[in-house]
């Protein structure tokens, strides 16, 4: 056997295998690319260029926002900041029939648009929400669906560490990659809201409204201002060049600190508990990045991806057709894996198929990022849902009934967007960040 | 051995706690430097970037401790008790594996490779760099180990869902 | 085999039968570069020339890594060859300094012709073989020049307090204070993004990497300081070259002489397309006061230049100019 296929063999092989017996999949992928290494670069230099391309991975200066938005997160989710949002989101909406729900679609993209954690958003915005909602009469698995649906908005809306993850990967741009997700992300949302408005609309005792006078609103919005002002301090820093990416994410972590030591909703003494939780989930990501490196090399190396993209082609040229099928596939994915490590693992296959035929990097990220942030609320794997069940204390199959809808209409924005190039690219271009 | 285990994870915990603060002040102390100072400081950036690594790697060996490395353990979950047991000590065994090719003879043979490569603004050499990778390996290995032993023994479940991370 | 660090399979570009060896090249930059076309039509005339048992593989893109990287992989013996800039050696061997300095070479011709100059080089190039890297030949790899986003540089003055990017290495950060700038070691990748949100003023490279990187549509003014010539080396792993058949060696070498000629060729063609490029994008050009940059940064070069070794082969370099 020729070594390239073997190469293959081993590494889809060996990747399907551990996964299979519930290897953690930083296990899967580092430990079948380091032999498939063995077997394209020989025994002796194998495990040393597994070892260098591990390290050259996580070697990265952009990389560096990660850690940082994760800190920023979990500052957050343990502040007053979530409270602040629902008030606001309640002044936006407030005047909607169906305004509570209406306001966790709201909150959770106000919460994702500071944090870049949708999970934390469906903790921190669900546990409040909750409770709320079934004082109204909402059926509570309902309340947790809404919740749920809504919370990875996050991952579209920056700051988002999957687009980090995925401009390393695809060596784009982050700055571009943040800006094209703002009207994904609107679109997102809208799509919650809209079946949120379907479902009251067939409720009628359901169309509480949660009027907010223009002096409280104001009074609210104003206590709010430092959260939301924290959205534009990201965004306008980064797109008038006080700071690049990374800094920006220092800059949010400073700026949730000092408000939550203003509020004294954090003491000194929760620091390192703080700084070890974000240390984990940073690690895990990390230990991700660097093995789906080894990956990266073994697959260029043996020129593995341009046999799929052969192979892809011999099954159809039709472009509509190959981004159709490549959705699909990152479907089935999302329905097993968390959506960090399918950017990682599918992007070297998939990208170069599609920009092949014309379709940018840019708009490829946030497509690649929306069908996987459905993935994160799709059964039976689902991080965000099962974050969002367990706020809730509702079980799993009760919530995904009435997360069908949802599921629909977002399946439906995930056509738009992949068929939109301008919903991605129009603000980028606006803003010169196309080269 | 869970004495050991539970000295190194403190040990190990606080270098996390540590390095991930001097991280925070040392990109904080960049853009200061580069804003308000209006004088770009050298060293930040690099030593940014290995402080980082060393707390991935690190992090990395301590959340294997933990067993909190993200999963797709669907499959296992429905099996009986019996098999999960066996499936648990062969995902120990393949960490052990990864850690004893890729971590440490992998990055001994690089540290090896780089240990006289100078680097740019700080005054280490590319070696010191690699060497968090077995390092990282030596401790991923005890635990894998430390785990091994534990769920054959029955000390520890075979399937801990509670421990891994979410991430999205 | 596999085991030998040297891949018995690899596919050609024409198509034709699989050579026995193929040397795999790592490369940093598109398959558009001149350096690319000259060492692909190499592995061309190689695989004809020795009856298809040899041929190279160029892997573009950094797909196997940054220069750092992929010269540690031909360190190693995973990858046969790299092509790197030349700064890079100044961390494997001090001495390679020398043709790094400003003002050393007064065209590409004088360059190509003194760095490829075994009297010269040959200490030089083969004084890493111990670690498995040695330098094959000295390619063109442009004429630097500074560009800038608000207005173009005439003199040393113009510089003043503008943030400039400059590659990762002690000597270019001095330069550029010497210049008049304020540097900021960066990596190519960023570069773009800072300078249009203004984190940089500006950056300096020739005009192949202004035309092809875009940078042209954030910083438009391009000015002609002249004030580096960097070579970029093709590596190779000594044990490769000393395991090929003398009749093989020979032809490979002779070959990486034309693929050098080529590539000096190729370079010329490209600037004014470049040009023609950067200028469809709102690039200006300017030349500048020459004289006061000399005059700046020349203590520079006397500095670094601190023992005789290297005292020597620049002056060898210097009385081979004309
Ligand atoms: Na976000
Ligand atoms: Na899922």
């Amino acid at each position: 056997m020729e070594a390239a296929a073997l190469a293959g063999l081993v590494l889809v092989g060996g990747i399907a295998v551990l996964l299979l017996i519930g290897a953690p999949i930083s296990v899967a992928v580092g430990l079948s690319s380091t032999l498939a290494m063995f077997v394209v670069v020989g025994f002796d230099n194998g495990a040393l260029t597994a070892a260098q391309q591990m390290f050259r991975g996580i070697n990265s200066f952009a990389l560096l926002a990660i850690p940082f938005f994760v800190l920023a997160g979990v500052i957050m989710s343990q502040g007053g900041i979530a409270l602040q949002l629902i008030n606001a989101g309640k002044v936006l909406v407030g005047r909607v029939p169906g305004s509570l729900p209406q306001t966790t679609v709201a909150a959770n993209t106000l919460f994702g648009a500071v944090s870049g954690s949708s999970i934390a958003a469906a903790a921190a915005i669900g546990t409040t929400m909750g409770p709320l909602e079934a004082k109204e009469g909402y059926n509570k698995n309902f309340s947790a669906a809404v919740n749920v649906a809504s919370a990875p908005g996050g991952m579209l809306v920056p700051p988002s560490n999957l687009m980090i993850v995925y401009s390393l990967v695809s060596g784009s741009s982050v700055a571009a990659l943040f800006v094209a997700g703002y009207l994904p992300g609107l679109l997102w949302a809208v799509a919650c809201s809209a079946v949120v408005y379907l479902y009251v609309r067939r409720h009628p005792e359901l169309r509480e409204t949660q009027r907010v006078g223009l002096r409280e609103g104001a009074r609210v919005l104003l206590i709010a201002l430092p959260s939301l002002l924290l959205i534009a301090v990201v965004i306008v820093g980064i797109l008038a060049g006080f700071f690049t990416a990374t800094e920006s994410a220092a800059i949010a972590v400073f700026y949730s600190a000092i408000q939550s030591a203003f509020y004294r909703t954090i003491k000194l003494r929760d620091v390192p508990g703080i700084l070890l939780e974000s240390t984990k989930i940073t690690a895990v990501v990390m230990f991700l990045i660097a093995v789906s490196t080894i990956m990266g090399f073994v697959l260029s190396f043996s020129k593995i991806p341009e046999l799929v993209s052969d192979a892809m082609f011999g099954f159809s040229e039709n472009p509509v057709v190959l981004l159709l099928l490549i959705a699909v596939i990152l479907l089935i994915v999302g329905c097993f894996m968390d959506a960090t490590p399918a950017v990682l693992i599918f992007t070297p296959i998939f990208l170069p198929i599609v920009t092949s035929f014309g379709i940018d990097p840019i708009h490829f990220g946030i497509m690649m990022i929306f069908n996987l942030s459905i993935g994160t609320i799709t059964p039976p794997v689902g991080t965000v849902l099962f974050v969002g069940a367990k706020v809730s204390g509702q079980p799993i199959e009760g919530i995904v009934r009435q997360l069908m809808p949802f599921l629909a209409a977002l399946t439906i924005c995930l056509i738009i967007v992949i068929f939109t190039p301008g919903l991605s690219l129009w603000l980028p271009e606006l803003f010169g960040l196309m080269p | 051995m869970t004495a050991v285990k539970n000295v190194l994870d403190r040990v190990l915990g606080w270098c996390c706690i540590v390095l991930f603060a001097a991280l925070v002040l040392d990109v904080g102390w960049q853009v200061f430097a580069r804003q308000v100072l209006d004088a770009p400081s050298g060293w930040s950036e690099e030593l940014a970037k290995y402080l980082f690594i060393w707390l991935g790697l690190l992090g990395g060996a301590w959340v294997f401790g933990e067993r909190g490395h993200v999963a797709a353990d669907l499959a296992v979950q429905r099996m009986p008790e019996k098999v999960q047991r066996v499936t648990a000590v062969l995902v120990q065994f393949a960490t052990l594996m990864f850690a004893a090719l890729t971590l440490i003879w992998g990055g001994y043979r690089v540290v090896h490779l780089t240990w006289d490569q100078t680097l740019t603004g700080l005054p280490v050499n590319v070696g010191w760099m690699y060497l968090a990778l077995p390092i990282s390996g030596v401790i991923t290995a005890f635990y894998a180990i430390y785990h091994t032993i534990s769920i054959s023994k029955g000390d520890e479940v075979p399937i801990d869902l509670e421990a891994e991370t979410a991430l999205s | 085999s596999a085991g030998d660090g040297t891949s018995s399979k690899g596919d050609t570009k024409d198509g034709g039968a699989k050579a026995e060896k193929t040397l795999k090249l790592a490369f940093n930059q598109q398959p558009n570069h001149p350096q690319f076309i000259a060492l692909d039509a190499m592995g061309e005339r190689l695989k004809q020339r020795t009856a298809g048992k040899y041929d190279i593989e160029v892997f573009p893109n950094e797909t196997l890594g940054t220069q750092k990287d992929t010269v540690e992989l031909v360190k190693a013996g995973t990858i046969e060859m790299s092509m790197v800039a030349a700064p890079l050696m100044e961390s494997f061997n001090k001495d390679f300094i020398v043709f790094n300095l400003p003002f050393t070479f007064d065209s590409q011709e004088h360059q190509r012709k003194t760095t490829n100059d075994p009297a010269i080089v040959s200490e030089l190039y083969s004084s890493l073989d111990s670690q498995g890297l040695r330098v094959l030949g000295s390619f063109h790899g442009g004429v630097r020049n500074m560009y800038t986003s608000k207005k173009p540089i005439n003199t040393p003055a113009d510089m003043k307090g503008l943030k400039i990017r400059v590659i990762e290495s002690d000597t270019n950060v001095e330069m550029m204070k010497l210049m008049g700038g304020s540097p900021a070691p960066m990596g190519m990748g960023e570069v773009y993004t800072a300078i249009q949100s203004g984190v940089l003023d500006g950056a300096e490279n020739n005009e192949l990497t202004y035309a092809n990187v875009k940078h042209a549509e954030v910083a438009k003014f391009y000015s002609y300081t002249r004030h580096l010539m960097l070579p970029d080396y093709l590596l190779i792993n000594p044990k490769v070259l000393d395991a090929m058949p003398e009749d093989v060696r020979k032809i490979f070498l002779e070959e990486i002489a034309v693929a050098v000629e080529e590539e000096g060729q190729l370079w010329g063609q490209e600037i004014p397309r470049s040009k023609a490029l950067a200028e469809k994008a709102g690039a200006q050009f300017n030349e500048v006061d020459a004289a006061s940059f000399t005059s700046l940064i020349a203590p520079l070069t006397q500095q670094k230049l601190d023992n005789d070794k290297i005292r020597g082969i620049h002056a060898k370099v210097r009385a081979a100019a004309k």
